[in-house]
């Protein structure tokens, strides 16, 4: 039998979430519309109310809450401010791999300051040949007895510049085919991120470039096996990465239809509020069916992931659906406003460049849909 | 049939050495409920040095004033405050008893209606009396009006606060009763006022003021409560606000309009960053010309105005006050 | 010390403007509304909460209503609070302040002997202020109401600064008392994950009409010495007149009219 319902914990983790963001994340969003960088504060806001810890197992100093409860969060923080979500949902991106893959020492090592925010993580595989071609990455590494030696670049890295923890993957020199996963940490001769991105929306969420230069590390840091590392990474993009996509897009899609909603019905035109206009009741009709249809997709997908099933395919449909609903979503929400949905000082506008990063990130909608064919196609 | 209706009574209140004028407003309205039922309209004072307060209260209508004037009671103590006046409510039976929504009424009332087993409504717009002679007690709520009646109880009770009745005018013809009453020891009060300390500094009392200028929550920040402020000064007018802004610490509560703060009755008044939310609009009894400044075209305050303009303020107020000098420079120059 | 903080669960603030008088049929439309703490009462449970912190307090919370409101002091617990009561009752349904205030303080006597009641100085659907004094007219205990700061704390004879016209008063007051709290008076802890997760485990106590051993007729509608005998819809009485033009024309129309009304 199928519980459609959240229990009362979850119900409270929502109500925790939203309060979070209504009162802490609200106040940077001007600030982070202005300058395009990441508010320092905002980022030990996030890991004093605990953001950082959710993905987290408890015996790492985490709070071991799950998937579901990593949506919730998201999805109420992307509601507010999507550059906030996608900076969060790259944070538990960049710490899945160690989760998964690493051994007791490195999780020992990382992951408490990982949870308390004292280090904030990512992952980086895109490279210029193309994110969606993950095996053409021209990052290559060698062996140099105990240790590793990394060249290369890596581009389109949420959180490149704040990180402290990232997980590289590239290809070994010697064969094309193995790529491996390392640990690399800010700070390590040769490892920089370099050329900063100005992004059209999700403004304060750092998107940047990392330079790797002979950087030399030792075998402590290989994650996973030598050889598997495309799979490493894979598995954290194809849930985690897919996942936190969706809790931004949820977000977005509540904030353009709650904001559509008020202005239709504050707005009155020939008398009445425009909420009365058949043409206007479509689209919030639609914004809804999305919206219901959005996050079924999304929790689905993160119970899965909860109980530990593959849902990586669940993920694509949801990732998908969503980003292309969020797009749909804020053109309508600006539609809806009318001229004022030119203005900067109207949320909508920022709903519509907000929408368009979320298209090609952790993977974009074509690549989703050559996914879920193969799921089709078997 | 004779009904026997009790006394209209009101606990008046005297701040400093003056009588409050939400008191002379209660007393205007009792006598007309007073009137309506035959009866005797009383009023009841407490504190120190009341003769003068007394006999306003007479001259705007009181046929009897009741006074506990005594040292101990220069601040209000809340325990003897409420003894007293159930003690006479007991011995007199009143039909009614009215309250000023200040900070005192606001926790005396309560007090009493508390230890006379029956029923008060808060913060009235209105006061009549319906069919059966019950008093009828309009308080605005979920974007209507609230009427509430106490069919049973007595006395009727209700606080009202200042502004929505007029100030009577004072009939010095008029001749009351005043009644000493003893007051009992203090030394054993289980809480006690020490003091009262003024804080605010604006001159202009907002109930008095002709020309107000109110900011919302869109003028919660330093540049945009300067910029208010400077409005206001250009035009003489007297600052107000709402909620969120005293929230937020920009402004005293005495400075707050609202269905739980002032009611004003000014002549202008202007909405700066304000979405026109029921609980303060409700505290504009009336103004002959209203008008509203706010970015959002579709904010609420535009349908409760008579002259909108849809700009942000920040950008806005500032041509407008060059403008009001410059007319003004214009008028000066004009023989 | 042991602490009593009564909360209320209210609509939704940011929802509260969907509930509305129906001009047809006179009565208050339905609308499902989520709930919440009222927001001065976060503000009395924090006072308590810091006591706790401070001395060791223990601090119970107290609420009238239906049953969905146990979530609200789920969410007390989860914030902190060590003990979480309910009162519900079909019977407690329709009460106003007077008999909300009767109920309230039955079920503090029932919690044993306390040292502080807190309560928030009003709720933000009603907010008739009422509650807080008569509950402590009912326990007998005295009271200051508008608490902005609690500046001494000596034994069981406080001193605190109240709210007053264009100022504040000091007030000396005898525990036990009840103290209704105002905005200033600090500021409320966030609900955070680890305080949800921490409240799984306490349970949420149930006292309904015969739990509290009083009479049907001193509660809810029954026990209310007032009652809504009418609601009405205000009409809107002013035709508003939207300025045209760009920023420069509408100031100077707006000039023009402040001039005609003999204002500058």
């Amino acid at each position: 039998m199928i519980d459609f319902t959240f229990t009362e914990e979850q119900e409270m983790f929502r109500k925790a979430s939203r309060e979070f963001a209504e009162n802490r994340v609200a106040l940077f969003v001007p600030e982070m519309e202005k300058t395009g960088k990441v508010p320092p504060e905002l980022v030990k806001a996030l890991a004093d109310a605990e953001m950082l810890a959710i993905t987290v197992p408890e015996e790492y100093g985490g709070l071991g809450l799950g998937f579901v409860a990593r949506m919730i969060a998201l999805e109420e923080i992307g509601r507010i401010s999507v550059a906030t979500a996608m900076m969060l949902q790259v944070f538990a991106l960049g710490i899945d791999p160690l989760v998964r893959f690493g051994t007791e020492a490195q999780k020992k090592k990382y992951l408490p300051k990982l949870a308390s925010g004292q280090r904030l993580a990512s992952v980086a595989v895109t490279e210029p040949t193309g994110g969606s071609e993950p095996t053409a990455g021209r990052t290559i590494y060698s062996r140099d007895g105990d240790n590793y030696v990394i060249t290369g670049r890596k581009c389109f890295i949420t959180n490149a510049h704040i990180a402290d923890t990232i997980t590289v993957v590239a290809k070994d020199e010697n064969n094309p085919k193995a790529f491996s996963a390392f640990i690399l940490e800010k700070g390590m001769d040769g490892f920089k991120a370099t050329h900063e991105e100005h992004k059209v929306g999700m403004k304060g969420c750092n998107t940047g470039e990392l330079s790797l230069d002979k950087c030399r590390v030792s075998a402590e840091c290989l994650l996973g096996e030598e050889g598997k590392g495309l799979r490493v990474s894979m598995a954290a993009i194809g849930d985690v990465g897919r996942g936190g996509m969706v809790g931004c897009a949820l977000g977005l899609q509540t904030a353009c239809l709650e904001s559509a909603v008020k202005f239709s019905n504050e707005r009155v035109l020939y008398g009445k509020p425009i909420s009365n206009l058949q043409t206007i009741q479509n689209k919030l009709a639609d914004m809804k069916i999305d919206l219901e249809a959005g996050r079924l997709l999304a929790y689905r997908a993160a119970a899965m992931q909860d109980q530990g099933a593959r849902c990586s395919n669940e993920f694509a449909v949801a990732k998908y659906f969503t980003t292309e609903a969020a797009q749909r979503a804020a053109k309508m929400a600006v539609d809806i406003h009318g001229g004022y949905g030119c203005m900067e000082e109207y949320a909508v506008t920022r709903y519509l460049r907000d929408a368009f990063v979320l298209g090609p990130s952790a993977g974009t909608s074509d690549i989703m849909k050559v996914i879920i064919s193969r799921w089709v196609l078997g | 049939m004779n009904k026997g209706f009790g006394p209209v009574w009101v606990i008046a209140e005297q701040a400093g050495c003056e009588v409050e004028i939400v008191s002379l407003q209660l007393l205007g309205k009792a006598r007309e409920l007073a009137d309506e039922l035959g009866v005797a309209c009383e009023a009841i004072l407490l504190g120190r040095s009341l003769e003068e307060s007394a006999r306003k209260l007479t001259e705007a209508g009181a046929d009897r004033v009741f006074l506990a004037d005594d040292p101990a009671l220069e601040f209000y103590q809340p325990e003897i405050y409420r003894d007293i006046i159930c003690s006479l409510a007991h011995e007199h039976g009143p039909e009614i008893i009215l309250a000023g929504s200040t900070f005192m009424g606001r926790e005396l009332a309560p007090l009493v209606a508390a230890r006379l087993a029956t029923g008060l409504a808060a913060h009235c717009t209105g006061l009549r009396h319906d069919r059966n002679k019950d008093l009828e007690q309009l308080v605005p709520a979920y974007g209507g009006l609230l009427s509430i009646v106490c069919p049973e109880k007595r006395p009727q009770m209700a606080t009202v606060a200042r502004g929505v009745f007029k100030t009577p005018e004072p009939d010095s013809s008029r001749k009351g009763e005043i009644v000493l009453i003893p007051v009992p020891a203090t030394a054993e009060a289980r809480v006690r006022t020490l003091e009262v300390v003024r804080e605010s500094s604006s001159s202009i009392e907002l109930e008095d003021a002709q020309v107000i200028i109110a900011g919302g929550a869109g003028a919660c920040s330093p540049e945009g409560w300067e910029t208010i402020r400077e409005l206001a000064r250009t035009m003489d007018a007297a600052l107000g606000c709402t909620r969120p802004v005293v929230d937020e610490g920009w402004a005293f509560l005495d400075a707050m309009i609202g269905q739980s703060g002032k009611m004003v009755n000014p002549a202008v008044y202007l909405a700066i960053g304000i979405s026109g939310e029921q609980q303060h609009m409700a505290g504009i009894t009336g103004a002959k010309l209203m008008i509203a400044i706010n970015n959002d075209p579709a904010s609420p305050v535009f349908q409760q105005v008579d002259l909108g303009v849809v700009e942000n303020f920040q950008e806005f107020v500032p041509l407008l006050i060059a403008k009001i000098k410059a007319y003004r420079q214009k008028s000066c120059l004009q023989p | 010390m042991k602490i009593v903080v009564c909360v209320k669960a209210v609509p939704h603030p940011s929802e509260i403007c969907k509930i509305r008088i129906d001009p047809a049929t006179k009565t208050l439309m339905r609308c499902d509304v989520p709930l919440a703490v009222n927001l001065l009462d976060r503000h009395a449970l924090e006072a308590a909460l810091e006591l706790k912190e401070t001395s060791g307090a223990f601090v119970s919370v107290i609420s009238m209503g239906p049953p969905p409101a146990e979530s609200i002091v789920k969410e007390c617990m989860a914030l902190g609070a060590d003990r979480g009561i309910l009162l519900s009752d079909r019977a407690f349904g329709g009460a106003d302040a007077f008999a909300t205030a009767f109920t309230l303080s039955k079920g503090i006597e029932k919690t044993g002997s306390f040292d502080l009641v807190v309560c928030g100085m009003a709720s933000s659907d009603g907010a008739t202020e009422w509650v807080g004094p008569q509950i402590a007219s009912f326990l007998d205990i005295p009271v200051v109401t508008m608490v902005r700061k609690i500046e001494n704390r000596q034994s069981n004879e406080w001193l605190v600064i109240s709210d007053w016209q264009n100022g504040y008063r000091r007030v000396q007051i005898r525990l036990p008392a009840l103290l209704t709290v105002t905005r200033e008076l600090n500021r409320p802890r966030a609900l955070s994950f680890s305080g949800i997760v921490k409240a799984r485990k306490k349970v949420i106590e149930h006292w309904d009409l015969d739990a509290l051993g009083i009479p049907e007729e001193l509660v809810g509608a029954k026990g209310s010495p007032t009652i809504v005998s009418e609601m009405t819809t205000v009409e809107k009485r002013r035709n508003v007149e939207i300025l045209q033009g760009n920023a420069e024309e509408k100031a100077d129309k707006l000039v023009t009219r402040l001039g005609e009304a003999g204002i500058i």
